[in-house]
């Protein structure tokens, strides 16, 4: 057995921002097993302070270019709960239909493009052009339609700018909504289906590694957690979000300019697999076929099988827009303008579900409904501590295997949280308290 | 035809894509023209891709000329011309995103790039002033496209 192994993997590639992965053990003892994190910080809650309440979401929604629906939903429902904005039942219905599209969308993209490489043994997604054309076209097509989602209900699906404090200041038309209704079940359902079938074909490829922890997602009673919720915890069970904060807890560590989260145990688990952990009872019949066909269970304690858990949720994100859209339709587009008028200034906290985990916006408005304190708490940032754990666990169950081996594995691992470095990294800069 | 701007506002010069199609749709430069932001998600230029029609792409791109310069060039110049794109998603910039149309036949045959020589990259910072005063020169371009394209005969798909 190899007593000594020093593994740096500068620049880790497939994730969104930069990390390395640095493992170090000596005559059998492990000193080292953590992700670093070195980007520079960006200072995203400073940048918020004094901006006005119609403000707030449009920047950041710009704070990163793949997550900038999540970062906009929830500062949208921080900034209505602070200004006592009710929003109506047409609202969330039409937000929820943009969050199953942005989560179809990364969700597609990080199984196909950035984990999929992997499981072929080859390094990033262009070598399967040449190898998979069809493979690679099917995820461009699925791609291609929950963008289409979050161009008809917002706008734009990328930088996305009709939904607004209160509402839609556009309502997409009932042709638009049948448009997309019809590609889901023409084009998208098809298409699930064959990426589960080729995901079965190399499921084999998932490394088999469990370490349990303690996992964190919104629930609700209503549907499959991802609008909205109570927190929800394996380890502490449902708490309200008002106690966001003690269901975080950040902490600096010197080797990550991101900072760290527990709660529970020495670290928690966001994410598509923690959603299934806590909230599988709540998806629907094509969402669970796809987990019983990839052998997604139950408390499943493997890190790895988070791309799964991700896939499995994509077919639920399917459906269930189908559900809502003839929900819609049914009760009719009413053309409402957005509800504006503040009833109150203080503090509002917005949670959701974001692809790669629970993202929580708290914002404190002034008299004048200009931000005066804001609070940003990332899912990357979440899972850092669970990262540096897992590799902590995992190196000395795999250390008889090459170097080679063992680096794979530790990128497959990173991977699979499907990391936004560029989003985690940054620091709070206003104080909190009034 | 399409206006397709690449880039993050949020980052100085970076949002000069975001702040020509402004100007476009403010001024109704194009009244023709389908405007896009993707903002860094290079990626989605793919979703916009026709297989007819004249798509144009503006982003901040490191040139090695002066800050503010602008200059047009192709897809296939693409790879020579573009040395910085690291707010793209997950490594994908816009020469992986052509690299990937072309592969799988969804390359249109009109896309051009018009790219600023950026002087500043950093968060909560507005435009540089080289690269706000060369939007007028951004949109001049953009328009001088469009003619020659419009005169030129173009097969149908």
């Amino acid at each position: 057995m190899s007593t000594d192994l020093d593994i740096k993997v500068h620049h880790l590639t497939r994730v969104e921002g930069h990390g390395n992965i640095v493992v170090n053990m000596k005559q059998g003892v492990l000193e080292k097993a953590r992700l670093e994190i070195v980007e520079a910080p960006r200072y995203f809650e400073a940048m918020l302070k004094g901006r006005s309440f119609h403000e707030a979401a449009i920047i950041t929604s710009r704070i990163c270019g793949i997550c900038s629906l999540g970062h906009q939903i929830t500062s949208l429902k921080a900034t209505e709960q602070a200004l006592g904005l009710e929003v109506s039942e047409q609202t969330v219905l039409l937000r929820k239909l943009l969050i199953h599209g942005a989560t179809l969308q990364s969700n597609v993209l990080h199984a196909y493009f950035l984990a999929a490489p992997d499981f072929l043994g080859v390094g990033s997604v262009f070598p399967l052009v040449g190898s998979h054309p069809e493979i690679v076209k099917r995820a461009l097509r699925m791609k291609r339609l929950a963008n289409d989602i979050g161009d008809v209900v917002s706008g734009r699906a990328v930088h996305p700018i009709t939904p607004v404090p209160g509402g839609f200041t556009r309502i997409p038309t009932e042709k638009e909504l049948l448009e997309i209704r019809r590609r889901l079940i023409e084009d998208m359902v098809p298409d699930y289906l064959a990426t589960v079938d080729t995901l079965q074909a190399l499921a084999e490829a998932i490394p088999d590694f469990t370490r349990e922890t303690e996992y964190i997602s919104l629930r609700s009673d209503h549907d499959y957690a991802l609008y909205d919720g109570d927190i929800c915890s394996t380890d502490a069970g449902r708490v309200d979000t008002a106690d966001y904060l003690g269901m975080t807890n950040e902490f600096i560590v010197p080797h990550s300019t991101s900072k760290h989260c527990k709660v529970s145990r020495s670290s928690y688990m966001v994410g598509a697999l923690a959603r299934w952990n806590n909230n599988h009872d709540k998806l629907c019949d094509t969402a669970l076929n796809a987990a019983g066909a990839l052998g997604l269970e139950p408390n499943c304690h493997n890190p790895y099988m988070n791309t799964i858990a991700q896939v499995v949720e994509a077919g639920h994100c399917a459906m269930d827009s189908v559900a809502i859209i003839d929900r819609l339709l049914d009760d009719g587009l009413k053309n409402e303008r957005p509800n504006q008028e503040p009833t109150r200034y203080g503090t509002g906290i917005g949670a959701t579900e974001v692809p790669r985990g629970v993202l929580y916006h708290e914002y404190t408005y002034d008299r004048q409904g200009r931000v005066a304190a804001a609070n940003c708490i990332i899912p990357t940032g979440q899972n850092l501590a669970n990262i540096d754990d897992d590799m902590k666990a995992l190196v000395p169950e795999i250390i008889d295997r090459s170097k080679q081996d063992i680096t794979l594995m530790l990128e497959m691992l990173v991977r699979a949280y499907d990391p936004c470095i560029s989003c985690s990294v940054h620091m709070l800069d206003v104080q909190f308290k009034e | 035809m399409k206006v397709i701007a690449v880039g993050n506002p949020l980052y100085g010069d970076d949002g000069v894509g975001a702040a020509v199609l402004a100007r476009i749709e403010r001024e109704h430069l194009l009244p023709d023209a389908v405007l896009v932001d993707v903002h860094t998600d290079a990626l989605a230029v793919i979703d916009h891709f026709t297989p007819d029609g004249l798509h144009v792409i503006i982003d901040a791109a490191k040139m090695g000329e002066q800050p503010g310069r602008v200059v047009r060039f192709t897809p296939d110049e693409v790879r020579l011309r573009i040395k910085w794109d690291h707010l793209s998603l997950h490594g994908f910039g816009l020469a992986e995103t052509f690299a990937m149309a072309e592969s799988i036949g969804e390359m249109p045959e009109r896309v051009v790039i018009i790219g600023v020589e950026p002087e500043t990259i950093q968060i909560d910072r507005g435009l540089s002033d080289a690269v706000a005063s060369a939007i007028p020169e951004v949109i001049a371009t953009i328009l001088a496209e469009v003619q020659r394209d419009a005169a030129e005969d173009h097969p149908r798909h």
